[in-house]
C-alpha cells in the first residue's frame, strides 16, 4: 500500500479537519464526523442531510453548499457513519421545516440512517428519507429496490437542493427527489481494484488486461469481468444497458460521466465524446452535463455513466447556482 | 468451575477484542471475495472502541455494566451494518445479565447468547440459511443449550467448535442479505465473513473461560 496517510486507522478523522479547515467559508464542524453548512439552519429551509462511507469524494460531504445539501456524516471508509453523526447534521440543519435523507441503498446506511430518523422523529423533527438506486448493474429491473445508489447521486442532490433552496415544503422536496432518483439510471465499469487504508491490501485483483461492468463504488464485483477493449465499445454497452432499463426516447436529458479516482480526465472526456455520440443518435437533447469526479472509490479507476430522464421541473432547477464545497456553477 | 462476575466479563471483552483484531486481515480477505474487503477493518474499529470502554468502566462493573460498555462503544464508533447489529446484540446480553452477580454456568450462557442471536435476528432480518453471522451462532447456541447442566469450559469450547464448523460450511450457501447479495450466485464457494468473525468472537470466549480456571 502507497498512500500518502498517517496511522491508517487516523486517516478519516485527519481528512475531516482538513476537509473543514480547506472549506470553512461554507461548512462547520458540528460533531466529530457531521458537518453542516456555515449559516445553518437557514430560516424556514428544508434541511438536506447527505452521507455515506468515506471515501467517496466529493460525494458526500463535497456537495455540502448552496444549492445542495446541508449537512453530512462521514463514515469510515467505505462504512455507513453511525446514527450519532446523522443525528448531528439533522440537528445541525433543521430549521423547523423539517429535513430529508439522501443516501445511496446500502444495508448498512439504510439501518443507521433509519435509526437516526426514528431519533430525530422522537424529538419532535420532521424527517423523511429517499433512498437512493441509480445502479442498473446491481440487480435486475424487477429488483430495483436491490440495486446500489452510485454516480446518479450528483443529479438527485443537485435536483433536489435547487427545491429546497427555493424555500419548498418537505412534501415537494421528497417528491421531487422521489422523481429524479426514479428517473435516474447509472453503470460504472471497473479497470483496478483499491486499498482500504485501514485493510492495507487490495480488494480484490483484476487482471492488468482486465474490467469488470457494474463493479460497484466499493468494490463489489460487478456483472461482467472481460478483457479490456477499446472505450467506444465499452461506452456502447454501458449506454445500451442505461438505455434498456428506461425509456428515454426523445427526452430532454442530463449526461454525466464520473471518474472513480484513478482515471484522469482526459479518459472520462473520452467516455464523454462516445456517450453523447449515442445520445444523439437516439434523439436525447443533452440539456445538463458534468465531466469529472463525483463519486468515486478511493483510487479505483474506472468511469460510470449517469444519465437523468428530465421534465420541465428538473430541467430547470439544474439551471441554478450551485456553491459547494467541491462543486460550483454559477 | 471459573467465577465469571462483572470484572471477568471485562476481561472476556477486551480478549475478544484482541482476538478478533488479530484476525483482521483473514476477515477481510473472506470478506473481499463478494463483499466489500472490509468485514476485518470495521470489527477491529468496533472492537478497539470496546478495549477503550473496557479500560473506562469503573472499577468492578457489574456484568450488564460490562456489555452496556461494549453495545455503546459499537454504536458510537462503527457504523457500517455490524455497528448497529453488534450494538444491540451486547445491548441484549446487557438485559439479558441485568441483575445477575455472575454468569458462571451453560444455562447464563446460553441466555446471553439467546438475547443476543434474537436481537440480531430481529434488527437484520436475515432468516437461516441467508449466508449471514446467524449462520455460524444458531448452530453454537443449540450445541450450548443441549449441554446445560454440564461445566462451563468444555461446553463452550463445544459450541465454538460448532460455530467454526458452521462458519466453514456457509461457503455452500447463497447470501440474501448485505452487499455480497447482490451476486449471490458468485459468492457460493466463498465463506462468510460476518459468520467467521462470530466464530472467532465463541472461540475467544472459550478460550478466556478455560484460562479463567487457571
Amino acid at each position: 500500500m502507497k498512500k500518502l496517510i498517517n496511522d491508517p486507522f487516523d486517516m478519516v478523522e485527519e481528512m475531516v479537519d482538513g476537509f473543514l479547515s480547506a472549506n470553512d467559508d461554507i461548512v462547520k464542524q458540528v460533531g466529530r464526523r457531521s458537518i453542516a453548512r456555515v449559516r445553518s439552519p437557514i430560516p424556514g429551509k428544508v434541511g438536506i442531510v447527505v452521507g455515506g462511507g468515506s471515501g467517496h469524494l466529493p460525494a458526500f460531504a463535497g456537495y455540502v453548499g448552496e444549492g445542495m445539501a446541508d449537512a453530512a456524516a462521514f463514515g469510515n471508509v467505505f462504512a455507513s457513519p453511525p446514527a450519532r453523526p446523522v443525528v448531528e447534521a439533522t440537528q445541525a440543519c433543521d430549521s423547523g421545516a423539517g429535513v430529508l435523507y439522501l443516501y445511496g441503498n446500502y444495508a448498512g446506511d439504510c439501518l443507521n440512517f433509519d435509526k437516526a430518523q426514528d431519533q430525530c422523529r422522537e424529538m419532535g423533527m420532521d424527517v423523511r428519507t429517499v433512498v437512493l438506486n441509480d445502479d442498473v448493474a446491481s440487480a435486475p429491473k424487477d429488483q430495483a429496490d436491490r440495486r446500489r445508489g452510485i454516480g446518479g447521486l450528483f443529479w438527485v442532490f443537485r435536483i433536489a437542493g435547487a427545491k429546497a433552496e427555493r424555500m419548498a415544503p418537505l412534501d415537494e422536496v421528497f417528491e421531487i427527489a422521489t422523481r429524479a432518483n426514479a428517473n435516474t439510471r447509472t453503470i460504472g465499469v471497473g479497470l483496478t481494484s483499491c486499498t482500504v487504508p485501514a485493510n492495507g491490501r487490495p480488494t480484490f485483483h483484476l487482471e492488468e488486461d482486465e474490467m469488470e461492468l457494474g463493479l460497484g463504488i466499493h468494490g463489489e464485483p460487478g456483472i461482467k469481468r472481460q478483457k479490456v477493449a477499446p472505450v467506444d465499445d465499452i461506452v456502447e454497452d454501458m449506454m445500451e444497458m442505461i438505455l434498456g432499463d428506461l425509456d428515454y426516447s426523445g427526452r430532454d436529458v442530463a449526461l454525466s460521466v464520473n471518474g472513480l479516482g484513478g482515471t484522469p480526465a482526459e479518459e472520462l472526456y473520452v467516455v464523454y465524446r462516445k456517450a453523447k455520440e449515442i445520445c444523439d443518435a437516439n434523439g436525447l437533447r443533452i440539456k445538463h452535463k458534468n465531466v469529472g469526479e463525483m463519486v468515486t472509490a478511493l483510487e479505483m479507476a474506472g468511469a460510470s455513466i449517469s444519465l437523468v430522464r428530465l421534465d420541465d421541473e428538473m430541467d430547470e432547477l439544474l439551471t441554478t447556482t450551485v456553491n459547494t464545497c467541491m462543486y460550483k456553477k454559477p | 468451575m471459573p467465577t465469571m462476575n462483572g470484572d471477568a466479563v471485562r476481561l472476556l471483552l477486551e480478549q475478544v477484542a484482541i482476538d478478533v483484531e488479530s484476525n483482521k486481515d483473514y476477515l477481510c480477505d473472506l470478506d473481499g471475495e463478494v463483499g466489500d474487503g472490509d468485514h476485518g477493518v470495521s470489527m477491529t474499529i468496533g472492537m478497539r472502541a470496546v478495549r477503550r470502554a473496557m479500560d473506562d468502566l469503573p472499577a468492578d462493573p457489574s456484568v450488564a455494566e460490562a456489555f452496556q460498555a461494549a453495545s455503546d462503544a459499537y454504536a458510537i464508533e462503527v457504523g457500517a451494518t455490524i455497528g448497529p447489529l453488534y450494538e444491540v446484540a451486547f445491548e441484549s446480553a446487557a438485559s439479558a445479565t441485568a441483575g445477575k452477580a455472575e454468569v458462571s454456568t451453560v444455562t447464563d450462557w446460553v441466555e446471553i447468547y439467546r438475547a443476543m442471536f434474537d436481537a440480531v435476528q430481529r434488527l437484520g432480518g436475515a432468516e437461516l440459511g441467508d449466508k449471514t453471522m446467524l449462520d455460524s451462532f444458531h448452530p453454537a447456541i443449540e450445541k450450548l443449550a443441549s449441554l446445560e447442566g454440564q461445566e462451563l469450559v468444555p461446553s463452550l469450547q463445544q459450541a465454538a467448535n460448532t460455530a467454526r464448523a458452521a462458519a466453514e460450511a456457509t461457503k455452500d450457501l447463497k447470501p440474501m442479505k448485505g452487499r455480497a447479495s447482490r451476486l449471490a450466485d458468485r459468492a457460493v464457494g466463498h465463506q462468510d465473513a460476518g459468520a467467521t468473525s462470530l466464530a472467532i468472537i465463541l472461540e475467544s470466549v472459550a478460550a478466556f473461560a478455560a484460562n479463567l480456571r487457571d
